[in-house]
């Protein structure tokens, strides 16, 4: 088949299951999670193709002229695309395998798969988007599929907060993106990706200097809400209100990877200028640091690994301010596939022992679910970066990426990451395998008594996140790289830092009398900063809010007591005055006679005397 | 008579009228006072016609005019006070206040 019918296929398919869904199968669950995945798996088909096809010249519609702007709408088949969009529909499909199994005897079933199929097709397209302005039409319909599925348990208030603040937060991002588009519009008069980058007749080119430091500081605002970057990364811990399988999906493939992903879209860009870059490593390290604090205190399974997003995220975007397309992109791939498996392992816990706290998992036996443990421990540790799973790999070419460049002390910044990454990934897996003490209960717990459309996926996701780091070579080809191999001796800072991070977590949590508590507890002011989180979100509900109530407040009463009162008054008055003057009208005749007489006679008056 | 004496006289019946309109409470007492500052006019018309312009028609069509102007204006307001009187049982100008605002 050729490339144009694959990308329809791979980007029709979920547009027209969440279509048929949505339309049709509201009476019908189960044949809608039948078309949801079917067309999932289509897409699956036609993304996997195209990437084994390799890549082509773009596809381009032209969309509409007006002067000399062109606005094309098509697909762009080249390796970074290509790649993302097989890691999309690969998660997106176990994603959905699973939530058969998860949301089974949901009432709102129908709904959850057709929202989910449009996610997958936003998502798609966004990758496969040739131009930016079809890229930020994408990135919008990602961030509102987001808003529903993260407000899917619309009864709840806590998920209608959270919907919208993730709304609202990358709104807030969006704008600056919208800004630095709309900059780039009347250097070249088209959105053209391929041309865009072109390094001869491209933006480099085009814009000057500084101009393009602010046109990539602003695209950068809008990557830094969508991937949760610190300050606009608080809506994504509350995104946990959203089902289980839909934090899978939002943390691994699909919303805050489309920041990421559009980073490394527009990399020759962001290389071009040395501050912008500067910028993204300091935001990228702190936040990195910054997220992996809070989830060393954190008990709930999912906001650990929330926070652990975050960080990872953080990493992501070092690896690209450093330079290193490569670095980036693949630590973007694998941290999707083991994120997505630790999401799935997480819910098959909260689904089968209905708690999200770490220590009540492993009070009530969540180490006797044997096949979701094992999981659950390989992705911590390709999270934590422990050779040779998949994390390790890509988080070794961020490091080495950062010692080239002479970024030392981001280098410095990422290793404390990295470290404290390997103390929580060890505290929540020792927190859940060695619990002080397990729950006698009625039922045992042995085997997995999970349907086995929710093991699937785990299984396939762990034997990713195990082999995944060996295909470094080949997802530096599909990019067009060239990959330098490291020696060991390279590699072993990173190995000592998650070694002394792991072993860290197993003193304080997992040897026999371990006292069960962080390190952090000697030092209460640190501690309790990080459980509040550093007090951002504390900051803007006291400051931000604050201000912006006041503000609206203020308008308010400028528009009621200013303006309208103004306008009434004037009403008022003429109303006033008109009563004044009726009461001249006295309807005696005569009166009005002997005034028009004296009238004359003023006229003549004047008339005769002038 | 003198052109003077015309002028006087006519000027005498024009403020008897008005004094009729503006102070008289009968309605058909101000009718008077109007046709009494017509005929003023219609005088005042003749006298200028006989001792300034040397063509008789121009001040004679005047008068005519007005002749027949107050003989139709009397008709239309005498029906008026007619159905007036029919209707409220009462002439009195101080008493029909009906469009005061």
């Amino acid at each position: 088949m050729d490339s144009l019918t694959l990308v329809l296929l791979a980007t029709g398919a979920p547009l027209i299951c969440f279509l048929i869904c949505i339309l049709a199968l509201r009476p019908h669950p189960g044949a809608a999670r039948v078309v949801a995945l079917g067309g999932m798996g289509l897409s699956l088909f036609g993304s996997v193709t195209l990437l084994l096809q390799g890549p082509v010249e773009p596809l381009r519609f032209l969309w509409f002229s007006s002067g000399e702007i062109q606005l094309q709408f098509g697909f762009l088949l080249d390796g970074l695309s290509l790649l993302f969009a097989v890691a999309v529909a690969l998660i997106t499909f176990c994603v959905m395998l699973y939530s058969i199994g998860y949301m089974a005897g949901d009432p709102g079933t129908t709904r959850y798969f057709a929202m989910l199929s449009f996610f997958a097709w936003a998502m798609l397209s966004f990758v496969y988007a040739v131009d930016l302005l079809q890229v930020f039409i994408f990135w919008e319909l990602v961030g509102l599929a987001s808003f529903f599925l993260i407000g899917f348990w619309y009864e709840k208030p806590e998920a209608n907060a959270a919907a919208k603040k993730a709304f609202l937060m990358t709104r807030v991002g969006d704008v600056g993106l919208l800004i630095g588009l709309l900059l780039i519009l009347p250097l070249s008069n088209s959105f053209d990706l391929p041309h865009l980058l072109d390094p001869q007749a491209g933006l480099v080119r085009l814009a000057l200097p500084a101009t393009l430091t602010l046109i990539t500081l602003l695209i950068f605002v809008g990557i830094v809400g969508k991937s949760a970057q610190f300050p606009l990364h608080t809506w994504l811990p509350d995104a946990m209100e959203g089902p289980t399988p839909v934090s899978a999906l939002l943390h691994s493939a699909t919303m805050v990877a489309a920041g990421v992903f559009l980073m490394a879209r527009l990399h020759p860009l962001f290389m071009a200028s040395e501050q912008t870059r500067t910028v993204v490593l300091c935001v990228a390290t702190f936040t990195a640091i910054l997220a992996s604090t809070m989830a060393m205190v954190e008990r709930d399974i999912k906001k650990v690994l929330a926070y652990s997003s975050i960080s990872q995220l953080g990493f992501m975007l070092i690896g690209l301010g450093a330079g290193s397309l490569f670095a980036g992109v693949f630590h973007l791939v694998t941290h999707a596939v083991f994120k997505a498996l630790l999401f799935l392992c997480s819910g098959v816990y909260i689904h089968h022992l209905a708690t999200n706290d770490m220590e009540e998992i492993g009070r009530r036996g969540g180490r006797q679910l044997r096949l979701t443990t094992a999981a659950l421990v390989i992705g911590s540790a390709a999270l934590a970066g422990v050779p040779p799973l998949a994390g390790f790999f890509s988080k070794e070419e961020i490091f080495a990426q950062l010692g080239h460049g002479g970024l030392g002390p981001f280098a410095i910044g990422a290793f404390a990451a990295a470290f404290l990454t390997a103390y929580y990934t060890g505290r929540m897996v020792f927190l859940v395998v060695a619990p002080a003490q397990i729950e006698e209960t009625s039922h045992d717990h042995h085997g997995d008594p999970q349907p086995w459309v929710m093991l699937a996926p785990i299984v396939l996701l762990a034997l990713g996140a195990l082999t995944l780091g060996f295909f470094g070579s080949s997802i530096a080809a599909t990019l067009g790289v060239q990959l330098v191999h490291h020696s060991l001796v390279s590699m072993l800072p990173a190995i000592g830092v998650v070694a002394l991070g792991g072993a860290l977590a197993w003193f304080d949590f997992g040897r026999k009398s371990a006292p069960r508590r962080g390190f952090i507890t000697r030092l209460a002011a640190l501690e309790t900063l990080f459980i509040r989180q550093w007090y951002v979100d504390d900051f803007y509900r006291t400051i931000v809010v604050r201000i912006n109530t006041a503000l609206a407040k203020t308008m308010h009463f400028i528009e009621t007591r200013g303006l309208d009162a103004g306008f009434d008054r004037l009403g008022f008055n003429t109303l006033g005055l008109g009563a004044l003057a009726t009461r001249l009208q006295s309807g005696w005749v005569q009166i009005y006679t002997g005034g028009a007489v004296v009238l004359l006679g003023l006229v003549v008056a004047y008339f005769g005397l002038r | 008579m003198t052109l003077h004496g015309f002028i006087l006289l006519g000027l005498a019946l024009f403020s008897l009228g008005l004094v009729a309109v503006l102070s008289r409470r009968n309605l058909i007492a101000v009718l008077i006072g109007v046709e009494l500052m017509m005929n003023a006019a219609s005088l005042n018309f003749m006298a200028f016609n006989r001792y300034v312009v040397k063509d008789p028609a121009i001040g004679q069509v005047f008068v005519l005019i007005i002749i027949g102007l107050a003989a139709a204006e009397v008709a239309i307001f005498l029906s008026i006070i007619l159905r007036l009187y029919r209707l409220r049982r009462d002439i009195d100008v101080e008493h029909l206040t009906g469009l005061k605002g």
